[in-house]
């Protein structure tokens, strides 16, 4: 037999024993299973939000990617739906309470200048805590300029 | 049964082929959100590769074993960094080799062989049994006393030479895998090569004559 530098078939096929080496039998059975118990015990599995697990679901389901923007348009469309319908509810029965939401820009133009705009009280300058906008009509629980009451600073500078 | 077949050597792995990397891609993109079934299953691919190929560097099954979880293990905490310009083949390699060469370099001179079992089919490999038969008529002995003698003389190389012995002649991986999983040109991976065999041929010339 050669065993020259540059012949190493002889070594190659001595070599081929290394591959006859095996773990004792089972043994990979449960290599895995350790692996991944290993991983949860020292608590270094992902924390992953549930939209970041969906696409690559998606990506590997085509039915599922289908199945989704089914449902999505389905959604849409019935979010289309109902808001035109409220719409239409809204615009044939006004609210008599808020005027500003219920009437057209037209309608609002043509209302009496005193039942939407604050006029300076006789004998007073305007002021930037009159009112510009009658609140009246307002909610109770908004914030009431009117009924603030103002005081002089006064500084203790001791 | 055929007895060629089962005279025959375990097939060397190599790099997966494409549809297999496909579908290696679509788990790498489950396991990376999270899906530890999908993790489960690349390490079920690659157990015997990784195990295999840090038992020949170490000659010692516990630290292999060891070795192997904990390349596994530091791969997981590292999926998320993967872009996959590489595949997760070569990936999970590399980090094995890291491992591996860490660990040899702590534990230095202080080699203990802890050998696996030759499988039934070693005593019906015609290679071998030509090799054996010439040193001794006992094979069982013969084979045996061939594999402390082999794994002696691997352990006698520096660890890059025995990785790329060990890569090539033992698990079959060509040398562009190789040198991607050593990071340097295929010129540099054929002279370790050389040298890595010319070394192992004067360690086991009273079994290559």
């Amino acid at each position: 037999m050669s065993s020259s530098p540059e012949n190493f078939d002889q070594l190659r096929k001595l070599l081929t024993v290394k591959r006859h080496e095996q773990p004792p039998p089972g043994y990979f059975n449960h290599f895995s299973d350790k692996v991944v118990a290993r991983i949860e015990v020292e608590g270094l599995k992902m924390r992953v939000s549930w939209w970041q697990r969906l696409f690559p679901e998606l990506d590997a389901k085509p039915v599922l990617a289908c199945a989704y923007g089914l449902v999505m348009m389905g959604l849409l469309a019935v979010g289309i739906g109902v808001s035109q319908s409220l719409d239409t509810q809204e615009a044939s029965a006004p609210n008599p309470r808020n005027p500003w939401l219920a009437q057209t820009p037209t309608q609002i133009s043509a209302l009496p200048v005193g039942a939407s705009l604050a006029q300076p009280l006789p004998g007073q300058n305007n002021s930037s805590v009159n009112a510009v906008i009658d609140n009246s009509g307002a909610p109770s629980f908004l914030f009431d300029v009117n009924r603030l009451e103002v005081k002089p600073a006064s500084w203790n500078l001791r | 049964m055929n007895a060629n077949v089962l005279d025959k050597a375990p097939v060397p792995p190599s790099a997966p082929p494409s549809a297999e990397v496909q579908d290696e891609h679509k788990l790498v993109k489950r396991a990376q959100s999270g899906d530890m079934e999908a993790y489960d299953d690349l390490v079920r691919r690659y157990q015997e590769r990784i195990y295999a190929t840090i038992y020949h560097m170490t000659s010692n099954h516990e630290d292999a074993n060891d070795l192997a979880q904990e390349t596994f293990i530091k791969a997981y905490q590292a999926l998320k960094s993967f872009k996959g310009d590489s595949s997760f083949f070569t990936w999970v390699y590399r980090i094995a080799v890291n491992k591996t060469i860490n660990f040899l370099k702590q534990r230095k001179n202080k080699t203990h062989m802890s050998l696996n079992d030759l499988d039934f089919h070693a005593e019906h490999d015609p290679d071998l049994v030509a090799l054996v038969s010439e040193k001794t008529p006992r094979r069982e002995v013969g084979l045996a006393e061939l594999q402390e003698k082999l794994n002696a003389a691997l352990q006698k190389l520096s660890d890059v030479h025995r990785l790329v012995v060990t890569l090539h002649d033992v698990q079959g991986l060509s040398h562009e895998e190789i040198s991607k999983i050593m990071d340097c040109n295929t010129g540099t991976v054929r002279s370790r090569l050389f040298y890595a065999r010319q070394q192992l041929q004067a360690y086991l010339s009273d079994y290559l004559k």
